[in-house]
């Protein structure tokens, strides 16, 4: 199936971008109340990525950094991060990714790496490789021990990155798999998830 | 009522004059500039009548950062000019001048923002913005994104507390509490993109889609300072930028 680029944002994926949002902030703020030690603040745009496409993704995560910029603006430069996860959700999505749990966690893995290229040179270069949440303990650790600032930084964000990725996409994957057939036939990608189609 | 003269600014004449701090600490070298700034920016809190929203905020966003900015520079980054040593942590001036430049401009910087929506309501920035050509989907999305938060927050309470009713346990053990992350998640999400529909429907009962041009009841006007104070900041920066590089 061939679509445009303008294709992708129908009113119906305009519609779910506030949702992602807001699910991306209060899913930070569960994780927070229930003292879990990862952020779960992607979920709204992996959600997005998986079921309306890359583009739709992209523009849920910067709406979500730039609305979080309001009141913390140390959020604005991660947006790039946000933006480059929701494409690599989407992109995963296309190619049938989240259709079982086993690739699931493999596209955990692989919008982990995306999430530590995109944000650790931002790390480095905006904040000089320590933004005050728990990576930056780590990262003081490895550079006490005598590695160097970028090897430090990337390993840090991968330890604390990889947890809250695959927790996440597998999170976004029961919520799709509880979705309505009637739901996801109105969203972009939403065929590939359908329980009527898949039986065939 | 009189309104103060700085609130009453055009959103995007404040918006530029955020901007035109950004390039400027980045072009001038040094941090006794960047850090400047910030008594400015105080002194324009004042005017504007924010200042203790503006100072609670600061405090609260960037204050941790900046200071463990500005220790990490101060122990790790590299340098020979060494100030005091312990062990194996030492101070270099290098450190210290580093984490002083980056601590500033981080100051400025993140002050500059934390001002601009102290003194705009998101609204009339999403309705300048929408003048300059935004979509007015692209501004539906922001607006109702900030109406939603705070309601789906509502919700994620409601829907702990009666699971909490049915015997989901949210205290004890971390494998606990990361079970109750799902039960209380998952409906959240799925009554939210319910809702989806019927904004849909509402919208499109208003002919939101329709491809027209919209009239808006809100509406921004310009007044003289609006005009010059974009001039003004263009031909400080031009001189910035020919002081930096050619001089």
């Amino acid at each position: 199936m061939k679509r445009s680029f303008k294709d992708d944002f129908n009113m119906m994926a305009m519609l779910l971008i506030p949702i992602a949002v807001a699910v991306n902030l209060v899913g930070f703020q569960l994780a927070n109340v229930l003292r879990l030690p990862i952020f779960l603040d992607t979920i709204g745009t992996i959600l997005v990525g998986v079921i309306a496409g890359p583009w739709v993704a992209l523009l849920a995560g910067l709406i979500t950094n730039l609305i979080n910029a309001i009141f913390n603006p140390v959020y604005l430069p991660y947006a790039l991060t946000s933006m480059a996860i929701g494409v690599g959700a989407g992109l995963l999505s296309k190619y049938g990714f989240f259709k079982k749990i086993p690739k699931t966690i493999v596209s955990g893995i692989i919008i982990t790496f995306i999430a530590v290229i995109v944000s650790a040179p931002i790390t480095v270069l905006v904040f000089g490789g320590a933004t005050g949440n728990t990576s930056s303990l780590i990262t003081a650790t490895f550079l006490a021990s005598g590695q160097q600032l970028w090897s430090a930084v990337f390993s840090s964000t991968f330890i604390t990155e990889i947890a809250d990725k695959v927790v996440s996409v597998l999170i976004v994957y029961f919520i799709v798999q509880k979705m309505s057939d009637r739901y996801l036939s109105k969203m972009n990608y939403g065929y590939l998830y359908m329980k009527r189609n898949n039986k065939k | 009522m009189k309104q103060n003269f700085l609130l009453q600014l055009h959103p995007l004449t404040k918006f530029y004059f955020s901007l035109f701090i950004l390039v400027a600490v980045l072009i001038i070298p040094g941090y006794i500039f960047s850090f400047a700034v910030f008594p400015i920016l105080v002194l324009i809190a004042i005017l504007a009548g924010v200042t203790k929203e503006f100072l609670s905020i600061v405090l609260k966003a960037l204050l941790s950062v900046l200071v463990i900015v500005f220790i990490m520079q101060m122990f790790f980054y590299p340098g020979d000019d060494v100030l005091w040593k312990a062990g194996i942590f030492s101070i270099t001036q290098e450190g210290l001048d580093y984490g002083l430049l980056l601590t500033s401009r981080i100051l400025a910087i993140g002050a500059v923002f934390i001002l601009f929506f102290r003194m705009t309501e998101v609204r009339d920035f999403v309705k300048s913005l929408e003048d300059k050509g935004l979509p007015p989907m692209g501004a539906y999305v922001v607006l109702s994104t900030l109406q939603i938060i705070p309601e789906m927050r509502r919700q994620a309470n409601t829907i702990m507390e009666a699971q909490k009713t049915r015997g989901v346990e949210t205290e004890g053990s971390l494998f606990v509490r990361a079970k109750a992350f799902i039960p209380t998640l998952t409906p959240l999400i799925l009554s939210s993109i319910a809702s989806t529909e019927e904004r849909a429907i509402t919208l499109e009962s208003r002919a939101f889609s329709a491809p027209v041009k919209k009239t808006s009841l809100h509406q921004l006007t310009k007044n003289s300072a609006d005009r010059i104070l974009p001039i003004v900041y263009v031909v400080i920066l031009a001189g910035l930028l020919v002081w930096r590089f050619f001089l």
